[in-house]
């Protein structure tokens, strides 16, 4: 997996690319927790997302109850594959998808 | 006094020195050593100083000074009192001095085993020791002794010999005494150990199978296999040879162990530890080269005369038969009786073309026993040629210690196998999600806070294209199935973290059923594939 974080301001873009699992979710939690401080608008950016297991969507779940508190969170460009996932759980009803 | 004496042969020189060489006697064994060296004009040197007592500083310096003129100098056969000299003013490391070796006599010694190279005495009440054949088998023991110690440190559990002595006009490994069974033994006496004899063997087995030996440690048995190939060209016809010429060629490079004489008789069990033995035949490659070895002592050696396999392994050829069948079924970790035989197929190739080279080497065209046994291989290798068209297989089933960082192997594991259906990449990255999902939990909490094995078997039936995982611990017993749904009509905001693994398994996957039986957790999970 690699992330890679694009602020501008306010705003940040993460892109993640890879594969989102057991093993590669805590460096993403990482990563949210030391730069979400003070962003009102974060992008997740999944053009490059080739997999995600729940580890992945747990963080998925923890950004969004962040952001819900301090502005909003988009996650786009995510591919067939991790659609299906997110429809089975129901987290496209709770992300913000384009 | 010291006596000088020379013997030539092949073009090494070998001068024997006797008793005592001090400053009294040097002059004169410098001027006899000079006279044998008259007409030698290079070329291999070796001082035998078998009979060699002592050895002052005044001899040391004609050595220094014959070491000068001859770099090929070697000192054989030294006692243990003259090469402490040699060791103490570091001569041992100047010049090749190699130790004499303990002389052992094996008369009236108990045969306790024969094997193909060789045969074990028992020397005394705690030691044994494995006579070699060819009386030039110092390289082979030399190798043997290494390639043992490799494998004990991968992990192996195998004995290995603490010393080399001379027997007679051979050489032997000294092993210290086991009180120990073969496989082969407790098969013969104790039928009714079959099933554990068989899960035993298995173990070790994938154990061997299972370790990956850093390059250049073992030998490559495809180089010993494409030998075998190549002699079988002027014995089979050309396309029969080239087809057996691609498959092995087909054979992909493989850095896993293999033992290569992997039978019941080199499988020994002492206390409760089961023990690899006959390490000569050491070698990385892929598995079928096993298969082959194991198939042809179990059945192929012993196929036109059944009675073979009783004077080889001491049970009949039947119970030899059922050992096979069940440990190729355990090994594969399949049911599916076609699978089975599909892979037997492929060991037999190779076996066939072993055992024909081997018989023919050995004058087996000669007689009409021998001959009809060759045409019988033949045949079943002309068969088999017909109609197998590769020698690869793969395990279904995964044994890997439950660890998350083992994640990544089993997923490839999975994915590898579900590449070759019909899954679409969507199926395949689902079924991954779910799977990660069981090995995560089962790394996580099945041993906490030790860690243990966990097994992972995929099989794939058609019409309507079924995929079946299967997951196995031997931890605490906790069946997933038992924890509510979360709530995913909720909010991020109402939603707890976590508890979305099992419910995202439930929905990728149609079928889950639990049970625990015989210490294990098993989760069967199934998933149709809509095309």
């Amino acid at each position: 997996m690699k992330i890679d974080k694009v602020p501008e301001g306010t705003k940040l873009t993460i892109n993640v690319s890879g594969r989102l699992d057991t093993t590669t979710a805590p460096q993403l939690d990482e990563e949210l927790k030391a730069s979400i401080d003070g962003i009102e608008s974060l992008i997740m950016d999944l053009d490059e997302l080739e997999y995600i297991s729940s580890a992945g969507l747990r963080v998925l779940l923890y950004a969004q109850k962040v952001m819900n508190k301090q502005g909003e969170m988009i996650v786009r460009n995510a591919n067939e594959q991790i659609m299906e996932i997110f429809e089975v759980t129901g987290f496209s009803d709770i992300l913000t998808i384009k | 006094m010291a006596v000088v004496s020379k013997k030539s042969d092949n073009g090494q020189m070998s001068i024997a020195l006797s008793g005592r060489v001090d400053s009294t006697n040097s002059p004169q064994v410098k001027e006899q050593i000079e006279e044998c060296l008259q007409d030698f004009s290079g070329g291999p040197l070796v001082i035998d100083a078998d009979d060699l007592e002592y050895l002052s500083s005044a001899g040391l310096r004609i050595l220094l000074q014959l070491r000068k003129k001859y770099a090929d100098l070697r000192v054989i056969n030294v006692n243990s009192e003259v090469y402490e000299i040699f060791d103490m003013t570091g001569f041992t490391q100047m010049m090749t001095i190699e130790k004499a070796y303990r002389v052992v006599s094996i008369e009236g010694c108990e045969v306790i085993g024969q094997g193909a190279n060789g045969t074990v005495y028992r020397i005394d009440r705690d030691n044994v020791v494995k006579v070699y054949n060819d009386a030039d088998a110092l390289d082979d023991i030399q190798h043997e002794r290494e390639v043992a110690k490799q494998a004990l440190i991968l992990g192996i559990p195998t004995a290995i010999s603490y010393d080399v002595v001379r027997v007679g006009d051979s050489y032997g490994s000294v092993f210290e005494l086991l009180d120990a069974k073969s496989f082969s033994k407790i098969l013969s006496n104790e039928p009714e150990k079959l099933d554990w004899c068989v899960d035993e063997y298995v173990r070790l087995l994938k154990k061997i199978h299972g370790t990956l030996v850093p390059e250049g440690t073992l030998p490559d048995m495809k180089e010993t296999v494409d030998k075998w190939v190549s002699f079988m060209k002027d014995y089979l016809p050309e396309t029969y040879y080239e087809k057996l010429k691609a498959l092995t060629d087909g054979v992909p490079h493989d850095d896993h162990m293999i033992h290569g004489d992997y039978h019941t008789k080199n499988i020994e069990l002492t206390g409760d530890e089961v023990l690899l033995i006959d390490m000569d035949t050491l070698a990385v490659g892929h598995p079928v080269f096993e298969l082959a070895s194991m198939y042809n002592s179990f059945l192929g050696f012993s196929e036109y005369n059944h009675e073979a396999i009783k004077k080889f392994q001491g049970f009949d050829y039947e119970l030899s038969q059922k050992f096979w069948n069940k440990v190729l079924r355990k090994y594969l970790g399949t049911e599916d009786e076609a699978r089975i035989r599909d892979v037997e197929d492929k060991a037999r190739i190779v076996g066939y073309t072993r055992m024909i080279r081997r018989s023919i080497r050995r004058g087996g065209l000669e007689t009409q026993d021998g001959k009809a046994e060759i045409d019988l291989w033949m045949g079943e290798l002309k068969e088999l040629l017909d109609r197998v068209d590769t020698l690869t297989f793969e395990s279904e089933e995964l044994e890997i210690e439950a660890d998350i960082e083992n994640l990544p192997e089993v997923m490839s594991f999975i994915e590898k196998r579900l590449e070759k259906t019909d899954c679409s990449l969507k199926d395949i990255n689902q079924i991954s999600v779910a799977a990660e999902e069981i090995f995560s939990n089962i790394s996580h909490y099945a041993y906490a806070p030790e860690t243990g094995a966990a097994y992972i078997r995929v099989e794939t039936s058609e019409d309507p294209i079924t995929v079946t995982l299967t997951f196995m611990d031997g931890g605490m017993p906790y069946d997933p199935l038992s924890k509510e749904d979360p709530d995913v009509a909720l909010s991020a905001d109402e939603r707890e973290i976590g508890g979305l693994g099992i419910f995202l398994v439930k929905n990728i996957m149609d079928d889950i059923e639990y049970k625990y039986e015989n210490g294990k957790n098993i989760l069967i999970l199934k998933k149709e594939i809509q095309k």
